[in-house]
């Protein structure tokens, strides 16, 4: 085993000038406390507003996800673009077969979508309807939770009700309908055939994102398939993986595993952020924004605190001068103040993530009500509540960011130390 | 050979639109062991001529020859380098590092010189014991009396064993018994280790103390009288 | 003389002034930059918003804002407006249409959408459709069978000009009523999703298919100042109380809209706070170094009889006078860095579909509020005072022993 030697020499010289450093720092010790506060402070802000960004953007994307996209899908090469209803999976029950066998997926179904009439006894209007399976839907969307009025679709298999449809709050509005009414359901099947049917609205979901509320209605897949003569056809399979990291792991397996089978030629895999490419755009736009703004702020910090490190060495200049005169180098100097600095700064920003972290830890339990303004949170897809997430980068991407301006900040009276003539600076007052 | 000369060192200040003639065409040598005292009214040039002496300022003309050394020669750095082994200095406003204890100031020296820590430590203190301040060595400046301050000061100088120690009027501040005191431990040195010291001072009691006195008036070597 | 002393003392010492009053300059910036920009991009939504066939206000049959139904309608357009006429601030514009859902179909695609029939000279300055036809024509006012497509649409269906699209829709008599038009011409608009969700035809037309006589769905009110919306609404609903009409504004239209601006309006508050406190913590660690540099001079002026009060109205001048400069400078380069993009805007459309998600287009004009400057500018004075007042206390407070045993 080899240790490493730190060279006697060495060591204790750092000790002493890291001593004096210190001492340095507490010689004015009000002003130093401010200096510290300005940057805890920026470290605070950072963190909250960091966290309280990257946590309302997981809030959007995981609610975007869970109501209707899912982590993954696989479609019908074409479909995505063309929505047309004959590009469809032909063996649903093959593709799950090899889903089930990766890890990490949460859980998986099926959906059929296609445009029709819906009519009810006053109102006619244009929808989707969408096929599912009422069993595996619920542990992919909150398509169940949404369900406001009546009943989610029924496991059709053991309980019948194959009539059934569950159906968007606006829509139900706007055709006049409640749970119980008649709907009736006119479109084209696969095959280019007339497809009708008539259905009991079991449910009514409002999932506060109003396009989706006053545009689909879902009835169970079977039903689905015989109205519109699908066979044993879908459109998707949508996957949910455990946790949003491993989207592109089980992505690529998926992709791999689908080239041993006959029919997975003419797939593809998405993952949410190409089923939702404004999402992430949307989250960058904000995040970009963030950034401009949270770096602006940093340097409003730094050039607050320069006076500081300026003043700290104005005033000592005679001091630096008979330093230099018993023989100090200039270099040891410069070195000397950049540790006075940097303690300054770590102290600061030290205090910054331990508070910041707290503040951000609380209200991560507790969350940050943002009812007054709920409307436009519920067109992200947010609820009333939001909670910040603090993570590694958030805790310390701020704070480093903090760190790095301070220090760059010291740099420039430090380096005037380097041009100090030690017979000028013993006469400087 | 002397360990100190100066050779026609001429040195003149801008001050505004004023040329400060402080020193003019100077030879001076001393020989290694000297206790010299500089003397002269101020402005006569007396500490611009020790600071010469101590590579803190270079000559416009002439050369200054510092234990072999030609300091025309040398850049910053090897004057830095040279001040460190070579020279100590005592100032008339003490200048220590406030915050650094009694014991650490003198240690400080001995870091830039390399010297390990134990060995530092132990000489630090041997030092402060030679000037008589054995119960202090834990104390910053701020809690020493301007006469310990100044020994703390002389400890300072001395302990990097060196071949000169300048002292611009190091009992310009001091009531004449604490100066008195600090002369007397200067002397000890001088003679224990054969140190060369030079003052620029104007305080008499410096002026009996040396060994020789160099009179300097308006930036001219008036008198140079060895005792 | 005071502000004379003032000024000379603050140029004691240049750099630490200087260095100051940067960060005041820079925070002032910042507050006034970045809200501008955020501001440009907030006025686009709201531009966006009222073009995309809403108005700053809006008339319906009372019953259609709930159930948007052709069965609730305004029977006679023009004696309605000929009636609200003395309301409306002489430059308003406005337009009648017809309004309904439809399905769109061709051999391949069906899809919901709204049919609006719309007299086509009425738009312009109303809503985007006046400007917006990029390829084939604009419908005219007596065209029977015409309609005009979003851009987005005609991609989806596949189709170009001169062909036809099904439109189906319930009339008022409950029935379906099915009608072939031909495409004439396309538009463009800010978001795809407008383009995909309206189909254009005339005003005639649409009330033929679906029998309503001269019978319209809406009346939109667009108002030149379009901070007088709210009042011009109050007039309108004080003539209109006897008859069937409701008046909307664009507050009740567009609730996401108004969220929005008013999650906005807490940020500039917030976000100015935030910056301000940043600068006050050198505020204060300046202007107290620069009291402490004086101790002997204030315990002098002090043993001379001075009061306290004197002594802390000077150094709250100082700091004022720094505060003010640093408030100058930096409105004017936040007015000249403004104005430099206003001219052209921030083309970010990189990031379009981004913007498109949150209803935005992608190049951005920077807009100057004067609330915003005021605001910012008091914010920084005002607590900018008030932060100085420690230093400025801790002058008057020097006694003059204090003072000379200071060093």
């Amino acid at each position: 085993m080899i240790t490493p030697k730190i060279s006697p020499k060495i060591s204790p010289k750092i000790s002493m000038d890291m001593k004096m450093a210190w001492r340095n720092v507490w010689r004015n010790p009000r002003r130093t406390w401010l200096t510290i506060s300005a940057i805890c402070f920026a470290c605070m802000v950072l963190i909250f507003m960091l966290s309280f960004q990257f946590g309302s953007y997981e809030t959007m994307i995981n609610s975007s996800v869970k109501i209707n996209t899912g982590h993954l899908q696989i479609q019908a090469k074409g479909y995505f673009d063309k929505k047309s209803m004959r590009r469809v999976i032909e063996n649903p029950d093959q593709i799950k077969e090899v889903i089930s066998g990766i890890d990490h997926v949460e859980a998986f179904t099926v959906r059929a979508n296609t445009f029709s009439l819906v009519s009810s006894k006053y109102r006619t209007y244009g929808a989707m309807v969408v096929g599912i399976d009422p069993v595996h839907e619920a542990a992919v969307s909150t398509l169940k939770q949404l369900t406001r009025v009546g009943e989610f679709l029924p496991n059709t298999q053991e309980y019948g009700g194959a009539d059934m449809v569950l159906i968007g709050s606006l829509l139900a509005r706007n055709l006049k309908v409640g749970v119980g009414d008649e709907l009736t359901i006119l479109g084209q099947g696969k095959d280019g055939s007339v497809a009708a049917a008539i259905l009991t609205v079991c449910g009514i979901y409002e999932s506060g994102i109003d396009e989706f509320d006053r545009n689909t209605l879902h009835i169970p897949i079977k039903t689905f398939q015989s109205i519109y003569s699908m066979g044993d056809a879908v459109h998707e399979i949508i996957i949910n993986v455990i946790s949003l990291r491993d989207v592109s792991m089980v992505k690529a397996q998926i992709i791999n595993s689908l080239k041993n089978i006959p029919q997975g030629e003419a797939l593809v895999v998405m993952d949410w952020d190409e089923l939702v490419p404004g999402l992430t755009q949307a989250i960058r736009i904000d995040l970009t924004m963030g950034i401009i703004f949270w770096f602006l702020l940093v340097v409003v910090v730094a050039f607050s605190i320069l006076n500081t490190f300026l003043m700290a060495i104005f005033e000592r200049t005679r001091e630096f001068g008979v330093m230099m005169a018993i023989g100090t180098t200039p270099k040891r100097l410069v070195k000397l103040l950049l540790y006075e600095s940097n303690f300054m700064t770590i102290v600061g920003v030290g205090l910054g993530i331990i508070i910041g972290c707290g503040i951000t830890m609380v209200f991560q339990i507790y969350g940050i009500d943002m009812s007054g303004s709920s409307e436009i949170l519920k067109q992200y897809g947010m609820s009333g509540r939001i909670y910040p997430r603090l993570s590694i980068i958030t805790a310390f991407a701020g704070p480093v960011l903090v760190w790095l301006v301070t220090v760059g900040v010291a740099l420039y009276p430090a380096m005037r130390i380097k041009g100090l003539r030690p017979i000028e600076a013993m006469t400087h007052i | 050979m002397p360990i100190v000369e100066v050779n026609g060192v001429d040195k003149v200040y801008q001050q505004g639109d004023i040329e400060i003639h402080a020193l003019k065409d100077i030879h001076l040598s001393i020989a290694p062991g000297s206790f010299a005292a500089i003397a002269g009214p101020s402005g006569s040039g007396k500490t611009t001529l020790l600071n010469m002496i101590g590579g803190l300022d270079l000559p416009d003309h002439g050369d200054v020859i510092v234990d072999g050394c030609h300091f025309s020669e040398m850049n910053q750095s090897q004057l830095a380098e040279l001040r460190l082994n070579r020279i100590g200095f005592v100032f008339q406003s003490y200048n220590l590092i406030p915050v650094l204890s009694a014991v650490e100031n003198v240690e400080y020296v001995m870091l830039l010189q390399g010297v390990e820590k134990v060995e530092r430590r132990e000489r630090a203190m041997a030092m402060l014991d030679e000037v008589g301040l054995s119960e202090k060595y834990h104390n910053r400046p701020s809690e020493l009396s301007g006469g310990q301050q100044q020994r703390v000061a002389v400890a300072r100088a001395i302990v990097s064993n060196p071949a000169i120690v300048l002292a611009d009027e190091p009992t310009a501040n001091l009531d004449s018994k604490t100066g008195e005191g600090l002369l007397k431990i200067m002397a000890a040195m001088n003679e224990k280790r054969n140190v060369t010291f030079i003052f620029s001072t104007h305080d008499k009691m410096v002026m009996d103390y040396a060994h020789r006195l160099v009179l300097l008036r308006d930036g001219m070597i008036a008198d140079d009288e060895f005792k | 003389m005071e502000l004379l002393l003032a000024w000379r003392n603050i140029w004691r010492n240049p750099r630490r002034t200087v260095i100051i009053m940067i960060a005041v300059i820079i925070g002032i910036w910042t507050m006034i930059a970045l809200t501008s920009l955020m501001r440009g991009m907030v006025n686009d939504m709201f531009e966006n918003g009222i073009s995309t066939l809403t108005g700053d206000i809006k008339l319906y049959a009372s019953g259609y804002h709930n159930d948007p139904s052709i069965e609730y309608r305004i029977d006679d357009p023009n004696s309605v407006m000929s009636e609200i006429a003395k309301a409306l601030p002489y430059d308003s514009k406005y337009a009648a249409r017809v309004r309904v859902n439809a399905i769109a179909s061709n051999a391949r695609h069906s899809i919901g959408l709204t049919l609006v029939g719309i007299d086509p000279d009425k738009e312009a300055g109303v809503s985007f459709i006046g400007n917006g036809v990029v390829g084939g024509r604009m419908i005219s006012e007596d065209d029977n069978n015409a309609i005009v497509i979003g851009q987005a649409l005609l991609e989806k269906f596949e189709t170009r000009i001169g062909h036809k699209l099904i439109l189906m829709s319930q009339d008022s008599q409950n029935e379906i009523a099915s009608r072939a038009f031909k495409i004439v011409g396309v538009y463009r608009a800010k978001l795809q999703s407008t383009e995909k969700q309206y189909v254009f035809a005339s005003k005639h037309s649409a009330q033929k298919m679906l029998g309503i006589g001269n019978g319209v769905s809406e009346i939109s009110i667009v108002i030149n100042d379009h901070e007088k919306y709210e009042q011009t609404a109050q007039n309108i609903r004080a003539i209109l109380k006897n008859s069937d009409i409701e008046v909307y504004t664009w507050k009740d239209l567009l609730p996401m809209l108004k969220a929005y601006m008013e999650i906005f309006d807490g940020f500039v508050v917030l976000w100015y706070l935030v910056v301000f406190v940043a600068m006050a913590f050198g505020i204060v660690n300046t202007m107290l170094m620069a009291v402490f540099e004086r101790m002997r001079e204030f315990g002098l002026l002090k043993a001379l009889g001075m009061k306290p009060s004197l002594i802390l109205r000077s150094v709250l001048i100082e700091s004022g006078i720094i505060l003010i400069m640093g408030v100058i400078a930096g409105n004017l380069l936040a007015f000249g860095s403004v104005m430099m993009v206003a001219a052209t805007g921030i083309d970010l459309s990189a990031l379009a579909s981004g913007f498109e998600y949150v209803g935005m287009s992608s190049a951005i004009y920077p807009e100057i509020l004067l609330n915003d400057v005021l605001l910012a500018n008091v914010v920084v004075l005002v607590l900018g005072l008030a932060v100085s007042t420690y230093p400025a206390v801790k002058a008057s407070r020097i006694t003059p022993v204090e003072a000379m045993a200071h060093t």
